[in-house]
């Protein structure tokens, strides 16, 4: 009954291959949680985290920061917006503060917004960037629900977030003396993406920027079209202002702060903001009250690991405190037990 | 997805009540009028065109694919959808069409099977001629020539064949185990026909019968044969499935055809099997749905609160939407939004990639070269590819016996003559040494008639019938006259001996081969050639077998002219007939008799007694009275047998070898350690089955106590029950046990019966009548309790039903994994009935291969089947589903956490191009390596420890607790990936001064943060680092950002600026360093506590499974050592069965000279 069976060719064509692979004999590394692979590498890695909180929190605490909540400040202002028939009102308030140290280095100016849902999913889809790309003008698909006027004229920029742009108008004055007041240059350029101005935001391509937005409205709240955004450079007009597009990427949390202005370091200010006495003059258009949310302007200097928040070295030092006593704890067990197993067994 | 059940009947043409079949051989057009089914089998599903429809119609009939269809629907309406639509029809198109090509190879597979089947060669007679044909050619009414060794291709009517009367043999082992040679026999009339083909083909007998039924040993019909009319029963019909034994030629006509065939109706039933895995999985996926309702239900109150909070005054910015009038409305579609954005929870991939694990580990089953059987160039087969996990699993083995744990070949293997003991071989040194394939064996040539495939190894007995030694040669002459055997010689000096039972024929060929040659018989004499001389023995009578006599002798007149009765039978017997003055050299074979017995061989005492002429006479008038006697026959008989069996002399014992399969008993002792229970479920009698017990080592010297249930009636069966239980663990019947109130209190049905501890360790045997009380409703349980007690359980005489019935009890009250493992057409029914049933395969066309669910030639491989790749298959599994929902809850929960900070609005906290490609793209491969190339220790080791079977038994790494313990670090690792990230961008700006937290880039540093997570926590969870792992986790990373890079291009941005809204995110985040410091902190975060408890797990609370791993690993320091080969010893002081075929034996036929040829 039983051939011999190398004998006959054939005999054993149905014999699997014998390869690692088929064989489960794959070459491999095999790893498992040993003391001596473990205990070292949480010692080390808890010295990478402690060594970095330090400098994370060392790096955050050398920026300078000032914040300043101006919607009690202007509450008049801040009420007259509440009703909407005041719409075309002026209203500018003035908040004066001092900067007690110097803010060295370039210098930063935030607008900032609390309670401020920039991320609701109806609102974030509400844009078309075919027309933001100056393609096809009076494309307002998606921007419910600000597509058209009510005479059905296509909006550009159409779209809830057009539509909501951050409007206020903020001046930085410096006071050397009581009597005396320099106006703090401010710098427009250099606050949005490099690939949004380029690529994402383009202006339809005419000779004559008006012109090229002729068949479309302006967004209901604002109070110039998109081609007259600056008087005074053309060049940061239309889609293309540096305001809107910065305005354009939506934040994720409803409490934010964008890029507003960067200080021109010229003159008095060519190393930063010195320390003295200094007021915010605010030309007040931006209804917050209404949903209960605050607005501020924020002053800050800068570091490489970004502004002054101190979470991510606190969190880094406390997880490689963890760490380390974890580590020693887990040697402590590890030597008991160990100690235990050799009494054990002798 | 099913696995490729090769005997099943899905597409069956509905037909016509069929209440009586009526058929004419020859006679076509006849036959054709009633539409009969055609000897084609068909189990395949599709065919080219209907493939697309009907594979799609039944793929969303699977609850998970209709979800998902639900789930598309509601992202096209506009108002709720808060995924674009092709986050979920990029996968599902993928699942589907994978899905899709399996079923396709699948019925691939079935088409090829079935053409192998339906092509096999058949002689039909056509016109008088013999025509070559295929299987599936054959029509009802078509007579057919079947050859010797041949498989019948249709449930036929036997007409004619070469041997004498008609008769032929068949063996059913294919039907129900029987090995034993049957006989049919033709009808007179038909049996004229003989081999003429013109008779033949001109014969246009009627037949009608019963409808196509699934009674296999019940036939009703009648033939009208020119005008006469004859009565058929189950004596005339050959079914499919039968081979046709000793009978060179026979012809038949055919009745049943295909699907028709009794083989057919019985095998009808394909159960569709289900791992407890995927029964756990479902009871899960219910368990997250109802989360998933619960947190959009929370979530959608969140919203309500929120909108009247905030959303209300926010509408300066964002009115509510013209159509939406209510905020109730506006509400409720945000129930649905979050329904879309949370649906990842339940992953559309999961069970695709299940599907795709099991399919891979199974095929490593197949590819196994150990598990290839060389000398049948067989290898193991995964039929079934949806089951692997559940090997790791496995707690009750039933097995078969013949064919399955033995070869059922029996060798004459060892004999004591007149107190000597011939076949052990001794060195030089006089050191017993043991037989193996290379060992000299004894030189037969001597004889030419001598069978040559008969190994002997003791020359000293060869070289004792040389010298003439008396008792050597009347222990041979009565071997080769005490029998029932038939022979035939086709060739000269060939001779074929036809044995009711092989160890008849083993007996028989031992003494041919020692120079007495039985050579054929007459109903009156017995031819043997004596060391070349040849001489007839007068047959005075035949004392044939039965189970009481448990013995068989004749009575013959030699040539010299004496008449000497020569007995074999059970020692225990034969004891009793002894003359007196055998004492001494009883006492002597009684030592031998249990040497015999302790090597597990199979006994036969054998004696003799010279009769004196004048009461032989008289005895001989006796037993013509008795024998035609109206009453009673048998018993009387039986008293006239005992009369003249008495005062024998004995000559000596056989010991015959019931040749187990190579490494039953270690794999018997392996699986025993592994914590798995094997039963021995067999159609063949009592002793051969506790011999064979003995031999594998399921029962044993050292065990308390060994119960034998063999009542006749109710009452005594429960009565013998219970006192085994009674002897095995007196408490349990007490009022107070917690078992007995258990059972006492709750309803019959559906409760689980708990483990039961005995006082020692006892084996059960149970016979297939006490077995058929025992099963009845109302004591069922009482034999569970006692069975499953016992370490080894033995039920023998059983039918193919209650095998299965026994596996349906313990699937019943245990909640354990069954397997059940057999060869013949009898266990299909046990291995359908059985979570896992293995069909031991390597001869052609085994039925119980075709109902199988994995198969394999040697029972050996049983081992290696549930040890190595059960275990495998089930920690991968594990491994993989704890995984998979950890990565999802983690993926999907992230969403909650936002929900706070965005107004409940619905808002994705990724990437819409992310959502559709987490689970296939990014995610998928490392953990399918995983699933795939993962082992904790290899093969050899994981033979070697058995204990390390346990987890999978009790299913400890997968269960509910396991899952809420992922569920729980998911959620964890949610609030990690939410929280780091927002706290380190809030209120925070860049190192240019712009600002960091905007929305797109929040969202890529929360996904990158997740995917590296998720990645290293596999690479956590892999402990077996190929090549290919490596680049599929490192090749994952890599694919992620290169994509990453490629969807925010400018390219596609200027393409498709409405979808690729992201333009630019990557190059603008990924150049910040506290980006990769918040990537860094979150992975610390998120999987260092994990190392911590499982290294503090394993030092302070080691399981017994994470000792041998370090064991293993300390030993895997040094190279490996060899396996440790125990020699298994067997210590059973037991006597053993008689060596006989459980039927009563030929004795009949042959003094009748029926089975005699003319010559």
């Amino acid at each position: 009954m039983e051939r011999n069976s190398n004998d006959v060719p054939g005999l054993l064509s149905r014999m699997p291959d014998n390869t690692a692979f088929k064989q489960q004999r794959l070459p491999a590394w095999r790893s498992h949680l040993t003391a001596w692979a473990v205990l070292p590498g949480f010692f080390t890695t808890g010295a990478f985290f402690l060594g970095m909180g330090i400098l994370l929190i060392l790096s955050a605490k050398s920026v300078k920061e000032i914040e300043i909540t101006y919607t009690s400040m202007c509450s008049n202002c801040a009420k007259l917006r509440e009703n909407a028939s005041n719409f075309y009102k002026e209203c500018t308030c003035s908040v004066p503060f001092f900067i007690p140290e110097k803010m060295p280095g370039n210098v930063y100016m935030y607008y900032k917004l609390h309670n401020f849902y920039q991320n609701l999913r109806r609102y974030t889809i509400s844009r078309n960037n075919r027309q933001l790309l100056g393609e096809d003008i009076t494309n307002v698909e998606n921007c419910a629900p600000f597509q058209r006027d009510s005479n059905g004229i296509p909006i550009a920029p159409c779209g809830a977030i057009a539509n909501s742009m951050f409007n206020d108008t903020i001046l930085l004055s410096y006071y050397p003396h009581s009597s005396t007041r320099i106006n703090v240059p401010l710098l427009s350029s250099g606050i949005t993406w490099w690939t949004d101005k380029h690529i994402k935001f383009q202006n339809p391509r005419s000779n004559n920027l008006p012109s090229a937005f002729t068949g479309t409205t302006k967004p209901p709240y604002w109070r110039k079209p998109v081609y007259q955004l600056d008087p005074e450079n053309p060049e940061n007009n239309g889609f293309l202002n540096n305001d809107f597009i910065v305005w354009m990427r939506v934040a994720a949390l409803p409490t934010f702060k964008k890029l507003y202005r960067r200080i021109h370091r010229t003159g008095p200010f060519a190393n930063g903001l010195p320390a003295g006495n200094y007021s915010f003059d605010i030309a007040y258009n931006f209804p917050v009250t209404v949903f209960k949310g605050e607005k501020g302007v924020v002053l800050s200097t800068v570091t490489w690991s970004g502004g002054s928040n101190l979470f991510l070295g606190i969190a880094y030092l406390t997880t490689g405190a963890v760490i380390w006593l974890a580590a020693f704890s887990m040697t402590a067990v590890h030597l008991k037990m160990k100690k235990r197993n050799i009494v054990s067994e002798s | 997805m099913s696995g490729i059940p090769l005997v099943r009947v899905p597409f069956r043409k509905q037909k016509k009540n069929e209440k009586e079949r009526c058929l004419q051989a020859n006679n076509k057009e006849f036959n054709e009028k009633f539409e009969y089914e055609h000897n084609a089998i068909k189990t395949a599903k599709y065919n080219f065109f209907t493939f697309l429809p009907l594979n799609l119609f039944e793929q969303f009939q699977r609850v998970a694919n209709a979800y998902f269809l639900f789930l598309l629907l509601l992202q096209l309406i506009p108002q709720i959808s808060s995924l674009v639509w092709y986050t979920t029809v990029i996968p599902l198109a993928l699942v589907l069409s994978m899905t899709g090509v399996k079923d396709a190879i699948d019925d691939m597979f079935r088409h090829k099977n079935d053409k192998q089947v339906n092509n096999r060669p058949i002689l039909v007679i056509v016109n008088g001629m013999v025509k070559e044909e295929k299987w599936l050619n054959i029509r009802v009414g078509d007579i057919i020539k079947l050859q010797n060794n041949s498989f019948v291709p249709a449930d036929v009517l036997l007409l004619s064949s070469s041997e004498p009367y008609s008769l032929t043999y068949i063996e059913t082992a294919e039907l129900d185990g029987e090995t034993n040679l049957k006989v049919k026999q033709a009808l007179v009339v038909t049996s004229n026909l003989e081999d003429n083909l013109e008779k033949l083909s001109n014969f246009k007998g009627e037949v009608r019968c019963d409808p196509p039924n699934n009674k296999l040993d019940k036939f009703t019909g009648v033939l009208i044969h020119e005008g006469e009319t004859y009565a058929l029963d189950n004596e005339k019909i050959l079914l499919r499935g039968c081979t046709i034994r000793n009978t060179d030629w026979c012809y038949g006509l055919v009745i049943y055809a295909g699907q028709d065939t009794k083989l057919m109706q019985n095998s009808g039933k394909t159960t569709f099997k289900r791992t407890s895995i995927d029964h756990l999985m479902n009871v899960l996926v219910i368990w997250i749905f109802v989360f998933l309702i619960g947190m959009c239900s929370f979530l959608t109150i969140g919203h309500g609160i929120w909108e009247n909070q905030k959303g209300y005054f926010f509408q300066i910015y964002l009115p509510f939407e013209e159509e939406i009038s209510s905020s109730a409305l506006c509400i409720f579609l945000i129930f649905w939004s979050y329904v879309i954005i949370l649906n990842t929870v339940v992953p559309i991939s999961l069970y695709v990639s299940v599907e795709i694990i099991r399919l891979g580990n199974s095929f490593y089953i197949n590819w196994d070269r150990k598990m290839f059987y060389i000398p049948k160039n067989t290898p193991a087969q995964a039929r079934t590819t949806t089951l692997n996990e559940e090997l790791g699993q496995i707690q009750y083995v039933f097995s078969d016996k013949t064919g399955t744990l033995t070869q059922n070949i029996m060798t004459f293997y060892k004999c004591s003559i007149n107190g000597r003991l011939y076949g052990d071989i001794y060195s030089m040194t006089g050191q017993k040494v043991e037989i193996t394939q290379d060992t000299e064996k004894v030189d037969f040539s001597y004889n030419n008639l001598a069978d040559p495939k008969f190994s002997f190894y003791d020359k000293t007995l060869a070289e004792a019938v040389k010298k003439g030694n008396p008792m050597v040669h009347l222990f041979f002459l009565c071997l080769s006259l005490c029998h029932t055997v038939m022979s035939e010689e086709k060739v000269e000096g060939e001779l074929v001996y036809q044995a009711q039972s092989p160890d008849e024929e083993a007996l028989v060929t031992a003494a041919r081969n020692f120079g007495f040659v039985f050579h054929s018989r007459t109903s009156e004499t017995i031819t043997v050639m004596e060391m070349g001389v040849t001489k007839v023995y007068d047959l005075l009578a035949i004392l044939d077998f039965n189970n009481v006599r448990k013995r068989m002798s004749v009575i013959v007149k030699t040539p010299e002219g004496k008449v000497i009765l020569f007995c074999k039978g059970a020692d225990t017997i034969i004891w009793e007939l002894l003359h007196s003055s055998c004492k001494p050299l009883q006492d002597i074979t009684m030592e031998h008799l249990d040497d015999f017995a302790g090597d597990g061989l199979r006994t036969l005492a054998v004696a003799y007694r010279e009769l004196d002429e004048e009461s032989f006479q008289k005895w001989i008038q006796k037993h013509h009275r008795a024998s035609t006697a109206v009453e009673d026959r048998e018993e009387k008989l039986g008293l006239i047998y005992e009369e003249i069996e008495k005062d024998m002399m004995l000559i000596g014992a056989t010991a015959i070898e019931d040749k187990l399969q190579d490494g039953v008993p270690e794999t018997i002792v392996t699986l025993m350690k592994a914590n798995i229970i094997i039963w021995v479920l067999t159609g063949d009698k009592q002793e051969t089955a506790v011999s064979i017990g003995y031999s594998c080592n399921m029962l044993t010297d050292d065990m308390d106590d060994m119960f034998v249930i063999d009542a006749k009636e109710s009452s005594m069966v429960l009565k013998q029950l219970r006192s085994a239980r009674r002897v095995m663990k007196p408490d349990s019947f007490l009022r107070t046990d917690p078992v007995t109130k258990l059972i006492s209190q709750s309803e019959k049905k559906n409760f689980i019966l708990p483990e039961e501890v005995p006082n020692g360790s006892y084996g059960l045997i149970i016979d297939g009548h006490s077995l058929a009380y025992a099963l009845e409703e109302d004591m069922e349980l009482e034999l569970l309790r006692t069975a499953c007690m016992c370490k080894s359980v033995i039920c023998c005489r059983v039918t193919p039903l209650q095998k299965a019935q026994m596996v349906e009890l313990v699937k019943k009250y245990k909640n354990m994994v069954t397997l059940a493992i057999g060869d013949g057409a009898n266990d299909i029914s046990m291995i359908k009935a059985a979570h896992i049933g293995v069909g031991i395969s390597g001869q052609e066309g085994m039925q119980a291969v075709l109902a199988s669910d994995f198969s394999f030639a040697q029972f050996r491989f049983l081992q290696r089947l549930l040890l190595v790749h059960g275990r495998w298959s089930y920690i991968r599994m594990c491994k993989f589903l704890c995984y998979f929902f950890y990565k999802n809850f983690a993926f999907t929960l992230v969403h909650f956490w936002y929900a706070f900070f965005s107004g409940f609005s619905a808002e994705t906290v990724f990437d819409e191009w992310f959502i559709a490609f987490y689970n296939l793209f990014y995610t998928s491969l490392p953990v399918l390596a995983l699933s795939l190339f993962d082992q904790d220790v290899n093969d050899l080791w994981s033979l070697r420890f058995p204990e390390l079977y346990y987890p999978g038994q009790n299913n400890l790494y997968f269960n509910k607790k396991e899952f809420v313990k992922y569920l729980i670090y998911a959620i964890y690792t949610s609030f990690v990936l939410f929280f780091i990230p927002f706290g380190t961008t809030y209120n925070s700006v860049r190192s240019n001064g712009k600002d960091f937290s905007d929305y797109q880039s929040f969202t890529l540093i929360i996904q990158t943060s997740l995917l590296v997570v998720v990645t290293v926590q596999v690479g956590l969870e892999t402990t077996y680092w190929t090549a290919v792992n490596q680049f599929f986790i490192w090749g994952s990373l890599a694919m992620y950002f290169s994509i990453m890079f490629l969807l925010y291009s400018d390219g596609l941005f200027l393409l498709f600026p409405q979808t690729f809204q992201f333009m630019g995110t990557a190059r603008n985040t990924f150049i910040l360093p506290q980006v990769w410091l918040i990537i860094a902190l979150t992975v610390a975060i998120c999987l260092l506590p994990l190392i911590v408890l499982r290294f503090l797990k394993m030092d302070l609370l080691p399981t017994q499974t994470n000792k041998i791993l370090a064991k293993i690993r300390e030993c895997m320091k040094n190279p490996v050592p060899p396996p440790a080969r125990t020699k298994l010893r067997r210590t059973s002081s037991r006597r053993s069965a008689y060596a006989f075929a459980h039927q009563h034996g030929f004795g009949a036929l042959i003094t009748s000279g029926k089975n005699m040829k003319s010559r």
